[in-house]
């Protein structure tokens, strides 16, 4: 338990802000192309350090660090995306020093990689955090370079309002969230994650009563209230259309991704803190199963409000930003389905205290449990998000409609609306074909990666509570139903997201588009699209992490017995698709 | 017959038109005729290969026995919690969709052969991605596999009408996508449920098509109020994506506008193959599935089939749109389909079956000839067309075959279904149902005979104002040199062999016919049973039939 342990364990986020620290000294010295080699040398150098996945083992904890395999795929996800974020990131650098409007500032400094290296390294501490305080601590890691990033990127009018309005909601997410964290901690008198799951089931006699219905809705309300700014998700999204619209391609990446990680792991961390590794024979006790039950309750409704909002608002777009930032905000809404799959499922498991093991057996058969699957899901949202980011980074601008008779040939404008996409396909047919893959996977359409995760998520969803019958009211019915809702909504997201194809395949144009953004924000574009092709064949890899990183989450293992229902784990597994039992 | 592997010749079959893309696509720069000639090479190859498959299908008894034949099996996505596999096959009710899939597509490349000239790469690569999409949603063993292709037939198709579409092509692109995609989502939410209701009572994850039938047999979903219904709502999650495709009346609305605004190509596709896959889709997973709640849903998508043919036909009475009465007929011509099918008398359901393959000629062929039509005179206006018999004799003499076809003349295809379909529907009035029913079924089977009767009227009107009567030809498109107007070598190769198909069906229906029967019964034998429990109770009480469940889902796990 010493601290010097505890720091042996963020060793990669350590690597990741020595390589911050480099790229701010460097910037007395070195230009800005310097900063990013920094900076993805630095992920480089994060990658090499950080250990394999845990084979479904119990955490390491240490002090305020416990590393799970949660962790351990938070950390990667964060690094794989810090890489290709700062491809996209760059790319804004090229198409500022190309750019004649008074938008994109030039120049730019050393210093953004750097800030841009910190928030990676905050983005890995929330996954790695087993303490609200390191917790809060990694997410404000993340918030003040991004309001940073926000401010650097644009001068104009536009830009400095969405870096304001970001600033102040993230600060009012931020102080709703610590007050949500504060009462939990006023629950179990300790700050460790570990201990207030203690706290909260061994609750018992009159204290329950008043936790369970005074405090814990004060606390569940206002962190999971709070961690929606970071999802964008209802009731914490409206602003999301501005600031997207107001800042730069690269931001507007940043701000779609890696903050929806974020939410995800808070969310999952607060989840947890129902579950047990070692189950009692009398339960969990009744302060964290109404925990659990609140807890779905809570997501689940904001799950079905987010994603139709989102994709209702999504509409009305014309803006290509805006209309990205409201499919965000739906999306938000899927990946809450899986959240609130997660803990309906545990409140399941929790009720039948002894442990119904057909019914634990079950929840994990046909595609993992709502936090495998909201992770996986996340990971299929992700790439095709940065890759559309990316191809409009390096895009860049276009040319008004000019012949040589009508005057000085006016200035490039920026690509702004999904119009400006207009014939893209005949100009540039790679980023148009690319493009249209990516928002066809984001609209789910087999065999695209987006198809997987919305069938994960949607298997996960039909299977809670699988044994009881279908009757109205019935938490079955509750999740059957958002089933159906996110089908749904994956229609009406259709119609948005074929506008943007329609556009660049259907529409002919003579606005020439100077692809001057930069190589950097097309080589994003081409990783993107070879990392969606490679899901598209085989998504297997990727479905083991997430159900392996999701399972240590939501079903914990004691170490004892890890290595051990691990080997019987997979036999089950073998077991169940073949029909045979295992060769022992 | 003893060839190379069948697996492997399936699974040629299905890529050989991916590979003519790549080719297409590798050839793009050689200009227009290098890209046609190498999609028709391709097509022609495929066809070539999935007739010879075909044909070793029909040699092999293990197929007349109801069983699948030419069995591939690639594990594709499985693991712990998944078993997804590239599982092909084909039984007696793929087999000559299989073949029809690879047929049409020659049709299509041939009918756009002078009709698309911007951007012809794109447009043969789509059209063959198409077709490998086609033959895979037939060919598809796995549940999973089969929904990949089902809804991956909307990409090609969408771009394919939202580019050489007409004038409304963007709207008809996007309301056929949509429409057909919130359908089938719904679908896809009902396949799950029955891959999580077999795997929950056998303990065993299979995506197996075949193994879920097995396990639905002996687990059936509960059709009882303490189960929820759940087999009438998974039948209706399916139903939404199928009815939307087949289109049953009043989910047809994206119908006509697609067809109108389609590429003659795209059109022949649509008509003759994808608008089968919906009907393909109750027989392989709703009836044999889900035979209880089919038995419920019956008369009722009974009369929808019905109310399709009447309403299909009115409508395209007074279409002033060659190619928009067309694709109303095709809406009136698939519910005698759905009519066949939920008759749920096997004579009726083998009827159904053939009748599948001869809309699809058929309406492929009118499809093709309303194009030829426009790219000679650029109208589709009935009133602006007439005397084309004089002009192009052969043009006239297949359209008159094709619409005798669908107009069900005796010695053609659409007689054999037609005259099986409604002696089928007729046969269900008169046995095994109450006497309410009776006249419910007597009632309707009575309307589909109106409907043959104005079916005829409408395509034989037609046929009167655009090929006979005054010569009314409009002003001829550019200043092409005074060629001849009829028929074209490419366009005959497009036609003659729909036209030899639509001739062989009706003489010889029993070729193709045998092989269904076998597989008919095997996947619709429960709904019938089902329905004959259902209708015994009838007088009794109009509640449900129960069937004796499981004690506990989980009394199987170990």
């Amino acid at each position: 338990m010493t601290s010097l342990e505890s720091f042996s364990l963020l060793t990669p986020e350590l690597v990741l802000l020595g390589a911050a620290l480099v790229a701010y000294l460097g910037g007395a010295f070195a230009g800005l192309r310097q900063g990013w080699l920094v900076a993805i040398l630095g992920i480089a150098a994060a990658m090499a350090v950080s250990g394999g996945q845990p084979a479904g083992g119990a955490a390491v904890a240490s002090g305020p660090v416990s590393i799970d395999g949660f962790s351990i795929f938070v950390r990667w996800a964060v690094l794989g995306i810090g890489l290709l974020l700062a491809l996209v990131q760059s790319g804004d650098i090229f198409a500022a020093a190309v750019s004649r409007g008074p938008g994109l500032h030039r120049g730019g400094t050393c210093e953004e990689a750097g800030t841009f290296l910190v928030m990676l390294a905050g983005m890995s501490l929330v996954g790695v955090a087993g303490d609200l305080v390191l917790l809060f601590t990694g997410l404000e890691l993340v918030s003040i370079p991004t309001y940073i990033l926000l401010g650097l990127k644009r001068t104009d009018a536009r830009g400095q309002e969405a870096a304001i309005k970001y600033f102040f909601l993230s600060l009012l997410a931020s102080a709703v969230f610590l007050f949500g964290a504060t009462t939990l901690y006023g629950i179990a008198g300790t700050t460790s994650l570990a201990g207030i799951a203690d706290a909260l089931q061994a609750a018992g006699g009159t204290s329950t009563a008043g936790i369970a219905t005074v405090l814990l809705p004060i606390a569940l309300g206002m962190t999971v209230v709070g961690t929606a700014f970071r999802l964008a998700a209802v009731p914490m999204h409206f602003y999301a259309p501005d600031v997207y619209e107001g800042t730069s391609p690269g931001n507007a990446a940043l701000l779609s991704t890696l903050p929806k990680l974020a939410g995800v792991v808070v969310l999952g961390r607060l989840l947890a803190l129902g579950i047990t590794a070692e189950p009692s024979p009398a339960g969990i006790g009744p302060a964290a199963m109404a925990h659990l039950d609140l807890f779905w309750q809570l997501t689940a409704i904001l799950a079905a409000i987010t994603m139709t909002v989102g994709n209702i608002m999504a509409l009305w777009q014309r803006n290509l930003r805006r209309l990205l930032a409201c499919s965000s905000i739906a999306h938000a809404g899927y990946l809450l389905v899986g959240v609130a799959v997660a803990a309906a499922a545990a409140a399941t498991q929790a009720a039948s205290p002894l442990g119904d093991v057909a019914a634990a057996e079950l929840s994990w058969t046909l595609g993992m449990g709502g936090m495998s699957a909201a992770l996986f899901y996340l990971a299929t949202y992700v790439l095709p998000t940065i890759g559309i980011f990316g191809a409009v980074a390096y895009l860049g601008h276009r040319w008004p409609e000019w012949t040589a008779t009508s005057g000085p040939r006016p200035p490039r404008e920026e690509i702004t609306t999904v119009d400006d996409l207009d014939g893209l396909s005949g100009t540039n047919p790679v980023a148009a074909f690319a493009i249209a893959l990516f928002t066809l996977s984001l609209a789910g359409i087999p065999p695209l990666p987006g198809f997987w995760g919305k069938f994960t998520l949607a298997a996960s969803a039909l299977k809670v509570d699988w044994t009881s019958p279908l009757v109205s009211g019935s938490r079955r019915a509750w999740f059957v139903s958002l089933a159906v809702i996110l089908a749904v909504n994956a229609a009406i997201a259709a119609a948005y997201y074929l506008r943007i194809i329609a556009a660049m395949y259907f529409k002919s144009t003579k606005r020439g588009v100077q692809a001057d953004g930069g190589l950097a924000g097309g080589l994003a574009m081409l990783a993107c699209l070879v990392l969606v092709a490679m899901l598209t064949v085989q998504p297997r890899g990727l479905l083991a992490a997430a159900t392996r990183a999701g399972k240590s989450l939501t079903s914990p293992v004691p170490a004892a017995v890890a290595d051990e229902s691990l080997a019987q784990m997979s036999d089950a597994g073998q077991e169940r698709l073949t029909g045979k039992p295992a060769i022992p | 017959m003893n060839g190379f592997d069948t697996k492997i010749h399936l699974l040629l079959t299905i890529i050989a038109p991916l590979v003519g893309g790549v080719v297409a696509w590798a050839l793009g720069s050689r200009g227009l005729s290098a890209v046609r000639q190498s999609a028709a090479v391709s097509t022609l190859a495929t066809l070539g290969l999935a007739g010879w498959l075909v044909i070793r299908a029909l040699a092999d008894p293990a197929l007349a026995a109801g069983l699948p034949v030419a069995l591939v099996e690639v594990p594709w996505l499985t693991g712990d919690f998944f078993n997804v596999s590239l599982s092909l096959g084909l039984d007696g009710l793929s087999l000559w969709m299989f073949g029809l899939s690879a047929l049409l597509s020659v049709t299509a490349v041939f009918v756009s052969w002078e009709a698309v000239t911007d951007r012809p790469v794109g447009f043969y690569c789509l059209l063959l991605v198409l077709e490998s999409a086609m033959l895979g949603v037939f060919a598809a063993r796995d549940i999973l596999l089969f929904y990949v292709f089902f809804e991956f037939t909307l990409v090609p198709l969408f771009f394919l009408i939202g580019i050489w579409g007409h004038e409304e092509r963007r709207k008809a692109a996007v309301k056929f996508f949509i429409y057909t995609l919130a359908g089938s989502l719904l679908t896809f939410l009902g396949l799950l449920v029955i891959v999580l209701w077999s795997t929950a009572h056998t303990n065993i994850v299979t995506f197996d098509i075949e193994t879920l039938t097995d396990h639905m047999r002996t687990d059936p979903l509960p059709m009882t109020a303490a189960g929820g219904y759940l087999q009438m709502v998974v039948f209706l999650a399916l139903l939404a994506g199928f009815a939307v495709k087949v289109p049953i009346v009043p989910l047809h609305t994206w119908l006509p506008l697609a067809h109108v605004e389609a590429p003659t190509g795209g059109s022949v596709d649509l008509a003759g193959v994808l608008l089968k896959i919906g009907i393909y889709g109750f027989l392989r997973f709703s009836m044999p599935m889900l035979p209880e709640a089919t038995a419920v849903a019956a008369p009722w998508l009974f009369a929808l089939g019905a109310a399709g043919i009447i309403y299909g036909a009115l409508v395209a009475l007074v279409q002033t749109d060659l190619k928009r009465l067309v694709a109303y007929s095709s809406v009136s011509h698939m519910g005698y389909v759905v009519m066949g099918l939920f008759a749920l008398t096997p004579v009726a359901i083998e009827g159904a079956n053939i009748q599948l393959i001869n809309h699809g000629l058929a309406s492929a062929g009118l499809f093709a000839i309303v194009g030829m039509l426009y790219e000679r005179f650029h109208t589709r206006s009935i009133a602006n067309l007439g005397g084309i018999a004089a002009k192009a004799p052969w043009l006239a003499v297949f359209f008159m075959l094709f619409t005798f076809s669908s107009i069900g003349l005796p010695g053609l295809n659409g007689f054999v279904g037609e005259f099986m379909i409604l002696a089928g529907s007729f046969q269900r009035a008169w046995s095994g149902v109450s006497a309410a029913w009776q006249t419910w079924y007597l009632s309707l089977a009575v309307l589909a005979v109106v409907g043959v009767v104005l079916g005829a009227w409408y395509m034989l009107w037609a046929v009167q104002r655009v090929f006979f009567g005054p010569s009314r030809e409009p002003p001829r498109h550019g200043e092409e040199p005074a060629e001849s107007l009829d028929i074209r070598r490419h366009e005959l190769v497009a036609l003659a062999p729909l036209a030899v198909f639509v001739l062989w069906i009706g003489l010889a229906p029993g070729t193709f016919l045998g092989p269904v029967s076998a597989s008919v019964r095997e996947t619709t034998g429960e709904a019938a049973i089902a329905f004959a429990a259902r209708m015994a109770e009838e007088p009794a009480t109009a509640d449900i039939v129960e069937r004796p469940t499981s004690p506990s889902p989980l009394a199987v796990l170990p």
